[in-house]
């Protein structure tokens, strides 16, 4: 399967923040979410991504082709939509959408029709008098029209009341009906990553902490509840994330399940009542407790 | 079925009605063409103009200075009309091409062969004429100075041409900051409002100079004429896709002629013997002929030239090159004929004939079938 | 890096900053159409009036060119819709240049061949065209400077400085060359004297010019991404 990105060993280096030896790839037709906190380094990833910015180290390619050298030619097929990303106030979506369909020759105006009604935006106002939500869906609208085979969107749903966000969503979602389409896309939002993404990357610190299909998470973390002594120690448990103890109840998280482990616990005096599955929110911030290891 | 044909039948009405807005463009032109032969027999003029005849009759006065009332405020009403026109068909940016194509590239072109060819005709005709007008004698003691310092040209005729870029400018600046408003409101106040509150609007342009006017041949916007040609340019803009709109004043045509041919023969006696400053009661006489005079012209034009014919519409599309090309021509056959002691109205009929003759020839073979046709035709 | 550009795209993006600024743009032309009338009245106070309106315009397109195009572009983060779009930072530097030599050139080579008209045409002395030329020259080199800087800095407080500062230092300057003889002396006569003076400031002021567009141009050209 060809990949619509591959980076190796890319790192980027700023005053007070370092992306380090990030290697990740997405095949063609797959569509990732980036998860991490502010800071995590997952803007400075898709300006990587876009060619905006250069690597201090390490190699881009996005559908074969090198960035940012490449980057006139790569970002013909790449839609990209930030959260810092502003239009022009005082112009309106239809002078945007007539500029972007001079830019790209695959601008598809039905589709871009069709996304206007969905996405209810009256095309002749002026952008500055949109609301936040009008204006990301503006945006998408102006990335989508185009019919990039790679889609880039940066906290897309940020700030989105829950209909906006559904829609948005939805959209997303009818992108990837086209099997060549990939989407990279970014969230504080674990519930829209677990919802439309087939794999998931976190970024903590400005380093890959883990990238893996979205079931592999689900099947290797746990929850269990349980009764255990007050005080208890679990040294010789790597796969334990997490334990919290409210009198001689006991949470404990896991991120790496295996079968034996309350048998192993039992031992230490440790009875597990309940074997949970955990969310990806529940997961993330999990791992970003434990110091960003997954 | 019947809703089609309607729909045709306006469409050839109104195309019939541009064709008349054409016409009315042409018919501006060639008088321009007349007006500036005549000048050579005005006596109002004698002492102004450097191909002024021996002879005069004041006959011409009479007639020059009505026509020069109408003729150019007529001419910039229809500009204003195409300006619209062209901006609603081709946009602005096509709209700025065809300014520099049919306007800015002719006056480029145009003004320093006019401005060369007028000069050394204006000399050689100082120093060879037996029979000079007052200027030309004065010119004639000026060039045997050899102190005479230079005097920086004009614009001369094409003056018309530099107006319409600015007022081409003038629409851009105005469709950008949405003066469109001010216009709509004026128009709104509906044809007979417009037709009375135009005079006031023109006033202060005459009232701000001399009368009869002068040509703005400056390299600066007259302010006068600004104001004097600027309404009529509006207007024209605002005209675009109501054709009809003064059509409810069609009873009142007669009366306002009436009207203007009574303030006309007012202002021509207040003219006196020469050019003076204007005062207001000069001015508002001149601002009621120009404005109600074209809006006459105006009307009879879409009612008698709304029809297509062969003959006009070569006259309609040389009309354009045979005002361009025309004054040194009638300038070299005024200056030949200023010795020869023929009738008035001799003169005055072969110079405009043999001028329209060349233009139209000229126009024939120089411009009608080669690419010039696209600046000039 | 190969130093290839992408015409149709930069013809777009400074059809873009037109359409984005033609309104403002059209008040100016509005204003500079009043100082050309005011010049029209041939009026000694519609004279100085109408060049010193026409001054202002000139100053006020050049600040005005670079802080629309560049300065409020960065601030109202239109810039990273901009470079998202299928263009290369030299493409982007390409256009915001020529978009901005238009903008400030077309006035600037119109207002100085009315001026130099003026002073040819009229009964003023034309030693005042040396004079003339050494301030529009000044006009040239502030307006360079400042879109240098505006292309390189991205602090708006050291933006609007040097933009103001630039522009006002045209008194000391007016001054300064008031002290030179060979400048001062032949502007109240009939005579153009380009003196050696004269000539070695305005080589300057061009040179300074140009050096401070190329250099700005090359280093943006020559960077490989944005950020």
């Amino acid at each position: 399967m060809t990949a619509a990105f591959s980076v190796h060993g890319l790192c980027k280096r700023y005053d007070a923040f370092a992306l380090q030896d990030i290697t990740l790839e997405l095949p063609e037709g797959s569509i990732m979410g980036l998860v991490g906190v502010n800071g995590a380094g997952k803007t400075t990833l898709l300006r990587l991504l876009t060619g905006l910015a250069a690597a201090d180290a390490g190699s881009v390619v996005v559908h074969g082709l090198r960035l940012p050298e490449q980057q006139v030619e790569a970002k013909r097929s790449i839609g990209f939509a930030s959260e810092d990303m502003r239009l022009y106030r005082k112009m309106s979506l239809d002078w945007h959408m007539r500029f972007i369909a001079q830019i790209y020759p695959t601008w598809d105006a039905d589709y871009a029709a069709a996304l206007l009604r969905r996405f209810d935006l009256r095309s002749s106002q002026a952008v500055g008098e949109y609301s936040h939500g009008q204006r990301v869906k503006a945006l998408l609208l102006l990335s989508l029209a185009r019919r990039p085979r790679l889609l880039l969107l940066d906290e897309p749903t940020t700030g989105l009341d829950p209909v906006a966000r559904v829609e948005v969503l939805e959209a997303l979602a009818e992108v990837l009906r086209d099997e060549r389409r990939s989407v990279l896309f970014s969230s504080h939002n674990t519930h829209d990553i677990e919802q439309l993404a087939d794999s998931i990357a976190f970024l903590h610190g400005g380093r890959l902490v883990a990238h893996a299909d979205k079931e592999r998470f689900f099947d290797q973390w746990r929850r269990l509840l349980g009764l255990g002594p007050v005080g208890l120690k679990l040294e010789g448990f790597p796969e334990i994330a997490s334990i919290r103890a409210a009198g001689s109840q006991v949470e404990i998280k896991v991120r790496s399940w295996q079968a034996d482990l309350p048998a192993r616990l039992s031992k230490e005096g440790v009875e597990v009542q309940r074997i949970d599955p955990m969310t990806l929110e529940d997961i993330f911030v999990t791992s970003v407790r434990a110091g960003g290891q997954l | 079925m019947g809703v089609a044909r309607r729909f045709i039948e306006i469409a050839l009405m109104s195309d019939a009605r541009i064709h008349a807005f054409d016409h009315l463009r042409a018919l501006a032109m060639l008088l321009g063409v007349a007006f500036h032969v005549g000048l050579a027999y005005s006596p109002l003029m004698q002492s102004f103009w450097l191909t002024a005849d021996r002879r005069t009759w004041v006959g011409f006065d009479v007639v020059l200075w009505f026509l020069h009332l109408l003729r150019m405020p007529l001419f910039f009403l229809v500009a204003g009309f195409f300006t619209a026109w062209l901006d609603e068909r081709r946009g602005m940016g096509g709209l700025a091409r065809q300014r520099v194509r049919r306007i800015l590239v002719p006056l480029v072109v145009f003004w320093p062969l006019t401005h060369v060819a007028m000069t050394r005709m204006t000399v050689l005709a100082a120093r060879e004429v037996e029979h000079p007008s007052q200027v030309l004698s004065f010119l004639r003691e000026w060039l045997l100075r050899d102190d005479a310092p230079m005097t920086l040209p004009s614009l001369g005729h094409l003056w018309f041409l530099y107006y319409l870029l600015l007022f081409s400018v003038l629409f851009w600046v105005g469709r950008c900051l949405d003066f469109g408003a001010v216009l709509r409101r004026w128009m709104a106040l509906g044809a007979p409002l417009v037709a009375a509150t135009l005079p006031f609007l023109i006033l202060p342009g005459f009232a701000l100079t001399s009368a009869p006017h002068p040509a703005p041949e400056s390299y600066f916007p007259q302010l006068w004429a600004l104001l004097v040609y600027g309404p009529f340019f509006a207007l024209g803009v605002g005209l675009h896709g109501r054709l009809d709109f003064f059509e409810p004043l069609r009873p009142w045509l007669l009366p306002a002629t009436f009207v203007c041919l009574g303030c006309y023969a007012l202002f021509y006696h207040s003219l006196g013997s020469g050019q003076a400053e204007a005062p207001w009661a000069t001015a508002a006489l001149q601002a009621v002929i120009a404005a109600w005079g074209t809006l006459c012209c105006l009307m009879l034009g879409l009612r008698l030239l709304a029809r297509p014919s062969s003959k006009l519409r070569f006259v309609g599309a040389s009309a354009y090159w045979t005002y361009l090309a025309h004054l040194p021509l009638v300038f070299a056959i005024q200056y030949v004929l200023l010795d020869r002691d023929w009738p008035l109205i001799v003169k005055f009929t072969l110079t405009t004939l043999v001028t329209l003759a060349l233009c139209f020839a000229s126009y024939a073979l120089l411009v009608r079938c080669t690419p010039l046709r696209r600046f000039v035709g | 890096m190969k130093l290839e550009c992408n015409l149709p795209v930069i013809r777009l993006l400074v059809q873009k900053d037109w359409q984005l600024f033609q309104k403002q743009l059209a008040a100016y032309v509005l204003a500079a159409f009043v100082a050309l009338t005011l010049l029209g009245l041939a009026k000694p106070w519609s004279f100085y009036l109408g060049s010193l309106l026409l001054i202002v315009i000139l100053v006020a397109v050049a600040c005005f060119a670079i802080s629309t195009s560049l300065l409020v572009e960065r601030k109202e983060q239109t810039l990273a819709f901009v470079m998202s779009l299928p263009v290369s930072p030299l493409d982007f530097t390409l256009a915001k240049l020529a978009g901005n030599l238009l903008t400030f050139g077309v006035p600037f080579v119109v207002i100085l061949g009315g001026t130099l008209a003026v002073i040819l045409g009229t009964p003023l002395p034309n030693g005042l065209v040396v004079l003339a030329v050494l301030v529009f020259g000044h006009v040239l080199l502030a307006y360079s400077a400042s879109l240098a800087v505006a292309m390189h800095v991205e602090s708006e407080g050291w933006n609007t400085f040097v933009m103001i500062a630039s522009m006002v230092l045209i008194n000391p300057f007016l001054m300064a060359i008031g002290q030179i003889e060979e400048i001062a002396g032949p502007t109240q006569g009939d005579v153009i004297v380009w003196s050696s003076a004269a000539l070695m400031i305005l080589g300057a002021q061009v040179l300074l010019s140009v050096v401070a567009i190329v250099f700005v141009a090359w280093r943006h050209g020559r960077r490989a991404a944005f950020y």
